[in-house]
């Protein structure tokens, strides 16, 4: 379970975002759905360990992991988060074999990437440079990064943004499977898969945004 | 890791070879500085001479000790046979071998002697000249112009510095009686003959006898193979003696050699340290010669040697810490390029302690890389300049690897792999990704 508690960040402008509290289940998924700049993606970079915040706590299967150094949540990330990131963090010179296997310097398995490029439809670009794919093969190949360890939480940002509903669908479907009993949390502007999701969270409702005089007045 | 690491490098391979000539460059002058200077030290030590006194013709002492030592420079000039007698006459000395030069055999000098200078060279093949026109050739003459035992060297007038071709001896042909192992010294590099064979070579064409101790001019090579296998084919013939002639005549105009009884030097060995000072107060004011003891003179030349060696590693000192700060700017630079590169890492979960890894083997094999090309050019450069140092009497292997080249290296290693361990650790450093 994933739990944040009166969750806040500040950014360097002396704007941030305060989120209200939150629950993710083991064993489901949720959309995240919300007009941009609304904090999704901030969201998603706190749960990953990628941005400490500034306030509130993040506690996932009872760690308080908000409290861990950036080694330790980096170690955390790379063994239990997949994350699809919305505009893919691809290494654009690399393979896309290479992109998967990056993941080997930390002791991934990478044993399984041959039949999950092939569920994907991209088995045939394996060997190809990122830098000459399509905006839809690129988010399948940073799919395929964010699932091939298995992860207990798959945190996806916009992993439909430039697929075709169809395919779209069929994406979010192979994530839902993936997750298994872990956590799917996923971003996304499309309401036509909303309910595919377990939950549904509006994210306007959830965080508020301050900007820099309203951070000081409050401080 | 490794595997990795290559890929990534080849991705980067036009930034990594920037950096990886830059040391390359550097570490190959230092190398080829310090080789040639030690080569060249070594050298002038092991030629030193095993003889205590040189006498010749007024003129010159640094002259006379390179002509006799290393078979440089022109002789100073003639002086008679008679002299050797007349030393052992004395009592003072154990040996007194004459010394002649003034042909030469494509780019190598013909010394006119007699076997005991060649006493502690031991022969590769054949046996000690014994009479004119026989040759005893050194191991680089015979390797660079493929001489073999048995083989007829048609020489040419004067001292051939220039690969031009003069008039040649091809009535007098010299008969290759042996080859000499390689000693890594001048003699490699030359052809020894009896002194008579200079004066039978020089004895046509000068029957009125007039123009002995006159000059001609470096003149060239020709080669003919009475074995078939001394390389070029002879292009002397009886037909064009009468022009010849009149190129000799021309020649004579601005070298020296010796004419029958006549010899460039004696190299002595006298008996002991009172002997040498008799005979050095003897011929040292004697009128018309020079005195001299080749260790002083070569020990002058040593000091200039050693003066101009303590220059070069200045020199590269400088270089080096030089390079040092480029190929910091370098890796700072690549660094700031490869930002992206690194943040994504971090972004998916890559350690900075792995990141760190990865730049640092890449480094590492850059500067292995950069190691192994740097010994490789500067000895390849060695093996190009061995022919011009040959020239100059300086015999350079291309093989010869000192220990302090490896220090070289281990500091070119370290030059690849330091900037880059700090400016990884910097940023390491940083433990958070916010900003």
């Amino acid at each position: 379970m994933i739990a944040t508690k009166d969750l806040g960040v500040r950014f360097s402008d002396g704007s941030g975002l305060r989120y209200a509290d939150l629950t993710f289940e083991t064993g489901s998924s949720y959309a995240l759905l919300g007009a941009s700049g609304c904090g999704k993606s901030t969201l998603l970079n706190l749960l990953a360990g990628i941005l400490t915040p500034s306030k509130g706590s993040i506690v996932i299967d009872g760690q308080i992991v908000s409290g861990w150094s950036q080694r330790e949540r980096d170690a955390y990330r790379i063994a239990r988060i997949g994350y699809i990131f919305q505009d893919f963090k691809l290494l654009e010179d690399m393979t896309v074999q290479d992109n998967i296997n990056i993941l080997r310097l930390e002791g991934v398995n990478t044993s399984g990437m041959d039949a999950l490029l092939d569920r994907l439809g991209i088995l045939r670009l394996k060997k190809r440079r990122v830098r000459g794919l399509s905006g839809g093969e690129k988010q399948r190949v940073a799919i395929a990064r964010a699932l091939i360890k298995q992860p207990r939480i798959i945190l996806a940002d916009e992993p439909t943004g430039n697929l075709n509903f169809e395919t779209g669908e069929q994406v979010v479907r192979a994530l839902i499977e993936n997750a298994g009993e872990g956590t799917l949390i996923c971003v996304t502007h499309d309401d036509r898969l909303a309910p595919r999701f377990d939950r549904v969270l509006d994210m306007n409702a959830v965080a508020r945004f301050f900007d820099g005089r309203e951070a000081t007045r409050n401080a | 890791m490794l595997s990795f690491a290559l890929k990534s490098m080849a991705n980067r391979r036009a930034k990594l070879l920037m950096t990886a000539l830059s040391v390359v460059i550097t570490a190959a002058v230092a190398l080829m500085a310090y080789n040639i200077s030690t080569q060249v030290s070594e050298g002038i030590v092991n030629t030193a001479a095993k003889y205590d006194m040189i006498i010749g013709p007024s003129g010159s002492a640094t002259q006379l000790a390179m002509n006799t030592m290393f078979f440089t420079d022109k002789p100073l000039g003639t002086i008679p046979y008679s002299l050797i007698d007349e030393l052992k006459a004395t009592g003072l000395v154990n040996e007194a071998i004459p010394f002649s030069m003034g042909d030469s055999y494509n780019a190598a000098p013909i010394v006119g002697t007699d076997a005991a200078l060649l006493a502690d060279k031991p022969l590769k093949a054949g046996a000690m000249f014994e009479e004119a026109l026989d040759a005893v050739v050194g191991a680089q003459v015979a390797k660079a112009y493929g001489v073999r035992v048995g083989d007829k060297l048609v020489t040419s007038h004067g001292l051939n510095t220039s690969g031009a071709h003069g008039a040649e001896h091809a009535d007098h042909p010299l008969t290759v009686t042996g080859i000499l192992a390689r000693t890594d010294t001048a003699y490699d590099n030359a052809v020894f003959t009896p002194v008579s064979t200079i004066w039978a070579v020089h004895d046509h064409g000068h029957e009125d006898g007039d123009e002995a101790g006159e000059a001609s001019p470096a003149p060239s090579v020709v080669v003919s193979s009475g074995a078939g296998a001394s390389g070029a084919p002879s292009h002397a013939a009886p037909a064009a003696e009468e022009a010849h002639d009149e190129e000799h005549e021309e020649e004579h105009e601005d070298h020296d050699h010796a004419e029958e009884g006549q010899i460039c030097a004696v190299l002595v060995r006298s008996t002991g340290f009172s002997a040498y000072s008799q005979l050095m107060s003897a011929y040292s004011g004697k009128a018309g010669y020079l005195a001299i003891n080749p260790n002083t003179v070569l020990r002058e030349v040593m000091d200039n040697v050693d003066l101009s060696r303590r220059i070069v590693y200045i020199l590269c000192g400088v270089i080096l810490v030089m390079n040092l700060f480029v190929v910091t700017v370098i890796a700072l630079l690549n660094m700031v390029d490869s930002r992206r590169e690194i943040a994504l890492m971090r972004l998916i979960g890559i350690s900075m302690k792995r990141i760190n890894q990865l730049y640092l083997i890449q480094n590492a094999i850059a500067g292995a890389a950069a190691m192994v090309c740097s010994l490789l050019a500067a000895h390849l450069f060695l093996l190009a300049a061995r022919g011009l140092a040959a020239r100059m009497g300086i015999v350079l292997s291309a093989t010869r690897v000192y220990p302090m080249e490896g220090a070289i290296l281990l500091v070119v290693f370290v030059l690849s792999i330091l900037p880059t361990a700090i400016c990884t650790s910097a940023m390491a450093g940083r433990d958070g990704m916010d900003s």
